[in-house]
């Protein structure tokens, strides 16, 4: 079904839109773009497996195991992370074949900064549902998340035209996961030398960043409100 | 040596409710301790804070000398625990449930090989070990949920409720298993609400009520501690009055009377031999006709209505 939307949106909302835009190479910014969202949505996922894990008592089960904390949140981040990427992966595989990478090397820079926003998001995932505790709650938030994150993102539109759009909405967007993960996958596949990003290195740090707060803040709320007292 | 588990003033409470009210007791290590009561009692919250996996309001444990609150990462290295309702999500299978288990536990990957066959063998699952688990019956599932403790071999082994919805076959293999793992040197914490249970395979048993321990010590102990060594029950062909309740009361020999129904009476006397003709007597003179009399030894339910009152079973309606 993924896949199904994927293709729909590159196929038709990507042409189409593209037709409009002023952008040069708007098409394969889109579908970078794309190939990013679709990622965030996949490593999201993660914090409903929590529910339904909290269902079946399966917390217990991990909580009782001969692994610490962290380890058992950095697994279950990073295992989010991972299955979201091997979700998209045929997925990404399409978007290059349609954009073409350039540089091996830089691509390779982006698909990690790639892995590392995929375990980032399941990191915020697990530690947004923890705190929420309720399946409809977190449901509903994260369409308003997604509504935020990826709209206030450089995913569709460069940051120069959400600059333009709005100051405050331009400022928002430049320190976004999604931008900086949206933009390093752009500079990997050589679509960001046309467009914007002068520095790389920035957008990197940001992943890192985002990576390391959501792992490190994740074992400190998993320990403090499913330990403390079971789920509900 | 000291005791493998010393648990000092452990107490949980959910709001205004304790569901262990502090709770202290020693499990020496190489027993089997089977911790009894009604389902509410407080046995899986008194065992899910000595796993650390939910943290005491109030007191402490030390397990194998480790603090539960201080070194939890360390207790949990030393326990395992088959869970009352078997916790398998997203592996498949039997075999993928006890080797994922198997390699949290740290075990190599050609140790896994052969003990992942060896433990399903045990208990009878490796036939079906590619079936998917939703599909086993609720005892095959106990049966893989004991198999996580069987391959892991912990120092501690928590089981809780293990034969609860087992038929006899299965329960007496279960039990053969844990006796097993006591003899290879396991400690065994066993948490059950059925008293033959605890009484066959347990080195110790500790009676939990509402939360509280009541009472703690050997099964032949506790059965001898009760006053009147001998039990008669009496089936009535009617209810009985208050009046003949108090009339058997005034025997000396009779310790104490336990109205189990309208028409039951369990009388709980010392020399039954000379009492009992006196007590038919005593029945036909007041025209009080019986339908049947049955002696018997104290049991552990004789144990915990001596303690609370009730039977295990009324203990167990008031919890509901």
């Amino acid at each position: 079904m993924r896949a199904i939307w994927f293709v729909s949106q590159i196929a038709l909302f990507g042409l189409i839109a593209s037709r409009m835009m002023s952008i040069p190479n708007y098409f394969q910014y889109y579908v970078a773009g794309l190939s990013v969202m679709t990622l965030y949505s996949a490593a999201i996922f993660i914090g409903f497996d929590i529910y339904e894990e909290a269902e079946h008592g399966v917390f217990e089960y991990l909580l009782s195991l001969p692994v610490s904390r962290k380890q058992l949140v950095l697994g279950r981040s990073i295992g989010g992370g991972l299955r979201a990427f091997i979700y998209v992966g045929p997925l990404i595989a399409l978007s290059l074949y349609v954009i073409g990478a350039t540089n091996p090397l830089s691509f390779l820079v982006a698909l990690f900064a790639l892995f590392l926003f995929s375990f980032g998001v399941s990191g915020m995932s697990i530690t947004i549902a923890v705190i929420i505790k309720s399946s409809d709650r977190f449901d509903i938030l994260m369409g308003v998340l997604d509504a935020l994150i990826v709209r206030l993102s450089t995913a569709m539109y460069p940051l120069a035209v959400v600059q333009a759009a709005n100051p405050l909405y331009g400022g928002l967007a430049s320190f976004n996961p999604v931008t900086y993960a949206a933009d390093l996958f752009r500079w990997g596949t050589g679509i960001e030398a046309i467009i914007t990003l002068s520095n790389p290195l920035w957008p990197l740090l940001g992943i890192i960043a985002f990576f390391a707060f959501f792992t490190f803040f994740g074992v400190i709320i998993y320990d403090r409100r499913i330990e403390g007292g079971g789920w509900q | 040596m000291p005791p493998i588990i010393q648990i000092q003033n452990l107490t949980k409470k959910f709001g205004n409710l304790a569901a262990v009210d502090h709770l202290d007791l020693e499990i020496e290590e190489g027993e089997i301790f089977g911790l009894l009561g009604p389902n509410g009692a407080g046995k899986t919250t008194a065992i899910l804070m000595l796993a650390t996996v939910i943290k005491p309001t109030e007191g402490t444990a030390l397990v194998g000398g480790f603090d539960i609150r201080k070194s939890p990462d360390k207790v949990r290295g030393l326990l395992g625990i088959a869970f009352q309702e078997p916790k398998m999500l997203w592996v498949a299978t039997p075999w993928d449930v006890v080797n994922w288990h198997a390699k949290v536990c740290g075990l190599s990957t050609e140790e896994r090989k052969r003990r992942v066959k060896q433990v399903l063998e045990t208990v009878d699952m490796w036939e079906p070990r590619h079936k998917n688990v939703h599909a086993l019956s609720g005892g095959m599932r106990k049966r893989v949920e004991m198999a996580k403790v069987l391959i892991q071999r912990p120092k501690i082994a928590i089981v809780d409720e293990p034969t609860t919805q087992i038929d006899v076959v299965g329960k007496h293999k279960i039990w053969n298993m844990l006796l097993e793992l006591r003899d290879e040197g396991s400690t065994i914490i066993l948490a059950t609400n059925e008293l033959y249970e605890a009484d066959r395979l347990s080195d110790r048993v500790g009676i939990m009520h509402r939360g509280k321990l009541l009472v703690c010590d050997t099964p032949k102990t506790l059965k001898d501690s009760i006053l009147g060594g001998d039990i008669i029950d009496i089936q009535l062909e009617k209810d009985a009055s208050p009046t003949i309740v108090e009339e058997l009361k005034s025997f000396k020999e009779v310790v104490d009377i336990m109205q189990v129904k309208p028409t039951n009476l369990r009388l709980y006397l010392n020399r039954v031999e000379e009492v009992v003709p006196q007590i038919m007597n005593l029945l036909m003179k007041k025209n009080v006709p019986v339908n049947s009399i049955r002696m018997s030894e104290p049991s552990l339910d004789d144990v915990f209505a001596h303690y609370t009152g009730l039977t295990i079973e009324e203990a167990q309606k008031d919890e509901g």
